[in-house]
């Protein structure tokens, strides 16, 4: 059984359908990606699952509890660090923690929010008000909240933005520890492709309220199969014979002595291609494989190219 | 909708402890919330104490000092009640805080709850101020008027408030920041018909309709009775109770229905990006 199981989830605004029937299992201690573009339907996800929007139809099951009946009771096993949003300005970080440790009703409180400060490296802000805090340690004292009750599923909705690269380096460390260490479960959404490769095992790719896949990393990226080879020959050489290369494919000369192939079908492609450069006689000074990134995918769903 | 109401009166001793704490470090670290416990009813009493002078001495009608003191005394301890709810509501709006306090696993019965007991506090030191410095401005003992009276009075005073307070919290949540105002203006709507200052009988026809169902009107005519005659009248404390209880349980359903309403739009979550 699934940790978390969401069974054809729709969710309607007036004429805009923002989730079509998104269907997911995540397993208990799984980093798992949400990744989409604006309006995917991700944070509609998310916040379905917070309890915080009711959805139109269809089920979900959390910890093999029905989430609909046994709301609240699930709630408490679980926790959200979300960038745009808050807690109470006029309180300090400290006093902000144990308001919501009282809430998830959190044994040896100031303990835990102590581990927490010095977890995320922000021990000196706790007894500052949040409302004099940079958006960077904001964001570090939400997620402080997020982990203040260990929770078994923790969702993370672009909970790095805002922080410098050297901080969202430490966060995303600090996240992976508490993960490890408590073998917590957590659903993640960020814009940085990066961050969503090197910390989710698996990665599902909404567009227009629909799950397009859900898969590693690795596969999401075969969802665009061309690769692009790029051969620089030593200088000097004659290319003729290169630009008109038989076998259908088409070479574009993009620099002195460099040309560029798009493979679609690169397995079967590389080798003939390969052979017929060796044909030519032309030396050839170095070669680059580009394969397509996350976010060369994200750029393709967001523009309704795939 | 019926599953949902049960979930939300489940509740849990260290949630509404962790509540009560935030509303305590809000009021004592914010000005506003120290400074509303006692400004606007000591303006009122001072206000209606200057009057009730000028009256008693220009008139022959016998208590007009106690009815008004009386009066201006307890329909402040109404209004601290009702403002408070909505302020307290408000407070995690204005500080964009309703996401991650509405993602938590609170229920509206801890939420009301521990908004009770501090609005509670609030309006012990509300009403001891203002009794004092009524005794000492005007020579006013509102205790005169004997304890049971006094205590059926106020409890009333205070459920009704929390009525009127949760309504506006249900709006907020349902209409959001720009019907804010509710929170503090309201009081002032209810007050003309509560028969504060004066006899429901004094009031036009119309007027008496509408007075009649409103909780406070039996009050104060209660009021004016024991000052009157030093006796506790039954019949318009009961009404006065009845109405409370009857108001309260529609009340706490409507903000369930509003609650309800908001997550069904999407509002919880727009609340937090406004």
């Amino acid at each position: 059984m699934s940790l978390l199981e969401i069974h054809d989830l729709r969710k309607r605004y007036g004429a805009v359908d923002a989730l079509k029937g998104v269907s997911l299992a995540v397993e208990r201690g799984e980093f798992f990606g949400l990744l989409g573009p604006n309006g995917a339907g991700k944070s509609t996800t998310i916040n379905i699952l917070l309890g915080l929007i009711l959805a139109d139809s269809g089920t979900i099951r959390i910890f093999g509890e029905d989430f609909a009946t046994r709301q609240t009771a699930i709630r408490r096993r679980m926790n959200v660090a979300a960038a745009f949003t808050s807690l109470s300005g006029v309180l300090t970080v400290r006093e902000n923690l144990k308001v919501y440790g009282g809430i998830y009703g959190v044994n040896n409180l100031n303990a835990k929010i102590d581990e927490l400060l010095e977890r995320f490296e922000i021990t000196d802000l706790a007894n500052r008000k949040l409302q004099y805090l940079s958006s960077g340690q904001h964001t570090r004292v939400t997620l402080c909240k997020g982990l203040i009750n260990d929770p078994e599923l923790l969702l993370l909705d672009e909970c790095t933005l805002g922080l410098d690269p050297d901080i969202a380096e430490k966060t995303r460390r600090a996240l992976q520890e508490f993960q490890r260490e408590k073998l917590t479960t957590i659903i993640f959404t960020s814009h940085n492709m990066n961050e969503v490769e090197e910390l989710c095992g698996r990665i599902a790719f909404l567009s227009k309220g629909e799950i397009l896949r859900i898969d590693t990393a690795a596969r999401i990226k075969g969802l665009i199969p061309q690769q692009i080879l790029e051969v620089r020959f030593q200088p000097g050489e004659d290319l003729e014979a290169v630009r008109h290369l038989d076998g259908g494919f088409s070479p574009q000369h993009t620099g002195d002595s460099t040309f560029r192939f798009v493979l679609d079908e690169p397995e079967t492609q590389l080798d003939a291609i390969m052979q017929r450069l060796v044909q030519t006689g032309a030396r050839i000074a170095d070669l680059q494989m580009t394969r397509p990134t996350l976010e060369d995918v994200f750029i393709k769903v967001a523009r309704g190219e795939i | 909708m019926r599953s949902s109401l049960f979930q939300e009166l489940t509740c849990s001793s260290s949630a509404i402890w962790g509540l009560v704490y935030k509303f305590v470090c809000i009021c004592y670290r914010s000005l506003d919330r120290i400074f509303d416990i006692i400004y606007w009813p000591v303006i009122s009493l001072m206000l209606w104490g200057f009057t009730s002078t000028f009256v008693s001495a220009t008139s022959s009608v016998a208590g007009v000092m106690e009815f008004f003191l009386g009066g201006a005394v307890l329909w402040s301890l109404f209004w601290r009640a009702q403002t408070d709810v909505g302020t307290f509501i408000l407070e995690d709006f204005w500080s964009r805080n309703v996401y991650n306090m509405f993602a938590s696993p609170i229920t509206s019965l801890e939420l009301f709850l521990a908004i009770a007991i501090i609005g509670f506090l609030r309006c012990v030191l509300s009403f001891a101020f203002l009794s004092l410095l009524a005794w000492l401005l005007y020579a006013f003992n509102i205790f005169h008027i004997g304890g049971l009276a006094l205590g059926a009075f106020t409890t009333v005073l205070l459920l009704f408030g929390w009525v009127i307070g949760i309504v506006i919290a249900a709006l907020i949540f349902r209409y959001g920041l720009r019907i804010q105002v509710l929170a503090w203006s309201v009081g002032f709507l209810i007050q003309p018909f509560s028969c504060v200052f004066y006899p429901l009988e004094s009031m036009p026809r119309w007027v008496q309709v509408i007075a009649v169902t409103l909780p406070t009107t039996h009050v104060f005519e209660g009021l004016r009775h024991a000052i009157a005659t030093g006796e506790l009248a039954v019949a318009p404390l009961l009404t006065a109770l009845g109405l409370t209880i009857l108001l309260l349980i529609a009340s706490l359903l409507y903000f369930h229905y509003a609650l309800l309403q908001a997550k069904r739009l999407g509002l919880l979550t727009r609340f937090e990006m406004a």
